[in-house]
């Protein structure tokens, strides 16, 4: 069995990863390195096929022109002008669901924000409002609560207590909710936000980063799911009634939509990063509500709000459940706000709501039906009471938060500060331990290379070469074989110049599959991926036959002066050769020195 | 009485006092008249009575009238049907005006320094300690979390089908509660909205 019939036998098995049903190819030059192979896939590319690098270029100067025709740098001109005028305030209450076992006064299953737990399923008597049922409060749900809260920065109240916020909903079975309205359990946080994070220049005022104020935290009963059925009915769901929620009200000390709807995302990834809420927005574990009002500059308004006096009258918009809905939302009740202020109303303090794809947001409550909710003590709960030795028990283990992961991956492993942010969110950290477990398996391989170039090596392949596999075979991180060991192997082989980059490429695909348990070493010897460096000379021969069947190209480089040209002669050279010959680099040398010749 | 109050004085070792001397010097001879009981008693400084409005006084003098207007405010907070007729609704208003000087009445009385009373509960400095939730109370659910990940690591909750358990025990099983549902479709409650009403 010749080495050459082996390799061509398993490649035969690779065309099926590339025409499976629901897999579609770009109307552009399929991977190059299919064609090499001289496989034909089951349809040829179209005739009139754009090559991709020459498409995106398109569509980039298409979007200048249309840019520069000037119908949108008029609009954006008027905007700021009126921004330069009014100055938005906003506040932000967001609704976070604990990550807890058991609800918040029943000891029945909490469900999480994805299960598919059969519809009212895990109610138990105090959740469906049973006469005579009693709260009784979980311990095991104040663990992700005191973590939000220390890693928010808050100080944690020893002594809190419950109370009664009532009205009347189908959702709400007492007719009450459970919430710490005069005594909540944490308060006076922060959170620090950076221009990395979403915040915009202006808002920064020169700073590196910007202090939002937490105002309080504190801890309450989530309602039941309803589901609307037209015309009228209405189908209820008690499975998340009495769900643990915590409720982070912010200081009114945001400025921008941009900074408002980057604080909701920086408060979702503390949250998680702390295992208090692990089910994010998009499934409905995080809601937003904001309280938007605006005033001229360097006027003083009547309204006050959390302590911060001077503001105008705000209005609250209720339930927004995505960042797009609380940034688009907010631009949309800023410009309802200044219009109407400019044509000389006033401001309603109103409940409004928003949905997705509207242009302004739609009154939901006035102040006349302004809902009286008779906060009062509960009687029935003990106030809640909570150690010392515990709130520091917690502190000392608290994990690592975000912002201090991102700039330990900077400073250790030399990786951008885009790549690092991306990899530390990635996959729920996952990405990132394997990066490290990558990185100290390299270490032993190549000793010579410094500590922040295998970082970066690392980083750059776990990322982007990785990322880029996955998503060509229709992978999800849970289903990749290549384990850190693999990947150090391949990375190690490469970077000493045994194989080629494209090798690396292939050795990806050959380590993922189930059935080969050689490692990677072997591999390379068992189907010859070794690099047969060529001589100069067969180098120049090759690029010489190139040339030859080329008389156009080469006249483009030589008269015309087309220097892109010479790496399609590189190109050439590559899907030329043998497989584990060509190196990009010294090719380029070769050709460049003919040419010039 | 002289000689009956000389041991006292002695045993208490203060300055007798002037009233009791007085007493005493004025009616050294004769025993001085007890405390008359009855004569205190005879007259009441404070009745029952005064909880309920008295008939005589007709309702408009009394501080707190309530509108038409704020009794359909406090039925709608309530969720309480609106009164059928005029006469349903004098008589709310009659019983609710009651109802209210009753409650004047009690917060009359002084409560300055006192902080209002949320449950009987032991709020004495042991009974505190024993409600506080410290590392102890926890134990049980720090054991049920994992730290994950070598380098980076990670707190996680480790995820079970289990129930949960309260303080003082496993709640007893209620059974399906949509045995209790009076109309439903599948496994869901069903309500029907119909037209929005206020709030």
């Amino acid at each position: 069995m010749s080495v050459p019939s082996v390799r061509l036998r398993s490649l035969k098995a690779l065309p099926a990863l590339y025409t499976r049903p629901g897999y579609t190819t770009r109307p552009c030059y399929v991977s190059k390195w299919l064609q090499s192979r001289g496989l034909q896939v089951s349809t040829a590319p179209p005739p009139n096929a754009v090559p991709l690098r020459k498409h995106l270029k398109d569509e980039a100067k298409r979007k200048k022109a249309d840019a520069k025709a000037g119908t949108g740098l008029r609009r954006d001109n008027a905007v700021t002008a009126r921004l330069q005028k009014w100055e938005l305030t906003v506040g932000i209450e967001v609704h976070a669901e604990l990550n807890s076992a058991c609800k918040l006064f029943s000891s029945a299953t909490a469900a999480s924000g994805d299960s598919t737990a059969v519809p009212n399923s895990n109610v138990a008597a105090f959740d469906a409002a049973l006469p005579g049922a009693q709260p009784q409060f979980q311990v095991a749900t104040l663990l992700p609560a005191l973590r939000a809260a220390v890693a928010l920065g808050c100080d944690i109240q020893r002594k809190s207590g419950w109370d009664r916020k009532h009205y009347f909903h189908w959702d709400q079975p007492n007719g009450y909710q459970i919430t710490q309205y005069y005594q909540p359990f944490a308060k006076d946080g922060a959170i620090r936000l950076s221009a990395e994070d979403g915040v915009p220049e202006e808002d920064l005022l020169g700073g590196r980063s910007l202090l939002i104020g937490i105002k309080q935290i504190q801890m309450e009963q989530d309602t039941a799911k309803t589901t609307h059925h037209p015309p009228s009915s209405y189908h209820i769901d008690y499975n998340r009634s009495g769900h643990p929620l915590i409720e982070i009200i912010t200081l009114p000390h945001i400025h921008s939509p941009q900074t408002a709807a980057a604080v909701v995302r920086k408060l979702q990834s503390v949250l998680k990063a702390v295992d208090a809420c692990t089910t994010g927005m998009e499934l409905g574990g995080l809601r937003a509500d904001v309280n938007v009002s605006v005033r001229q500059r360097g006027t003083i308004g009547s309204s006050s709000y959390s302590g911060v006096a001077g503001l105008g009258q705000r209005t609250e918009i209720k339930n927004l459940s995505s960042f797009k809905a609380v940034e688009d939302a907010i631009v949309a009740e800023r410009d309802r706000q200044i219009s109407v202020l400019e044509a000389g109303g006033i401001i309603a303090g109103e409940t409004r709501g928003w949905s997705l794809g509207s242009t302004e947001t739609t009154r939901l409550r006035g102040k006349e039906g302004e809902v009286d909710y008779r906060y009062m003590p509960d009687a029935d709960l003990p106030p809640l009471i909570i150690g010392n030795d515990l709130i520091d028990h917690l502190r000392d283990r608290l994990p690592e938060l975000p912002d201090t992961t991102v700039e330990r991956v900077q400073r250790e492993y030399g990786v951008t500060e885009k790549d690092a942010r991306t990899i530390v969110a990635l996959d729920d950290g996952d990405r990132l331990e394997y990066m490290e477990a990558t990185v100290e398996l390299l270490q032993p391989r190549l000793l010579d290379v410094d500590d922040l170039k295998l970082g970066k090596l690392a980083g750059n392949w776990v990322l982007h070469e990785l990322g880029g596999f996955l998503t060509a075979n229709n992978l999800c991180w849970s289903d990749l074989k290549i384990y850190p060991i693999d990947l150090a192997d391949i990375i190690a082989y490469l970077t000493r110049g045994e194989i080629t980059s494209r090798t690396a490429k292939q050795l990806l695909e050959y380590s993922n599959d189930d059935s080969t348990s050689r490692r990677v070493g072997d591999l390379i010897y068992d189907l010859g991926l070794l690099l047969r460096p060529l001589s100069d000379d067969e180098y120049t021969e090759l690029a010489r036959t190139i040339m030859d069947e080329n008389p156009g190209m080469v006249a483009a480089v030589k008269e015309k002066g087309q220097k892109g040209k010479i790496m399609w002669f590189v190109g050439q050279m590559v899907r030329r050769g043998e497989e584990g010959t060509i190196e990009p680099g010294k090719a380029k040398e070769v050709v460049e020195r003919m040419l010039a010749e | 009485m002289a000689l009956q109050c000389l041991p006292l004085r002695s045993a208490l070792r203060c300055r007798p006092i002037p009233s009791l001397r007085r007493q005493t010097a004025r009616f050294a001879s004769t025993t001085p008249s007890p405390i008359d009981v009855a004569a205190l008693l005879s007259k009441p400084t404070w009745s029952v009575a005064s909880l309920l409005p008295s008939t005589s006084s007709s309702p408009s003098t009394s501080s707190t009238t309530i509108t038409s207007k704020q009794l359909h405010h406090l039925l709608r907070l309530s969720a309480l049907p609106p009164p059928s007729s005029p006469a349903e609704e004098s008589s709310l208003l009659a019983s609710l005006s009651q109802h209210l000087h009753f409650v004047d009445e009690i917060q009359n009385i002084d409560t300055t320094g006192v902080d209002p009373l949320q449950g009987l509960r032991d709020e004495t400095k042991q009974g505190e300690r024993e409600q506080e939730l410290g590392l102890e109370a926890l134990r049980e659910a720090l054991g049920r979390e994992k730290v994950v990940g070598r380098y980076h690591r990670r707190i996680r909750r480790v995820r079970d089908a289990g129930k949960g358990e309260g303080r003082e025990g496993v709640e007893e099983d209620m059974g399906d509660v949509m045995g209790m549902a009076g109309k439903q479709v599948g496994r869901f409650f069903v309500v029907e909205g119909g037209k929005k009403e206020g709030g």
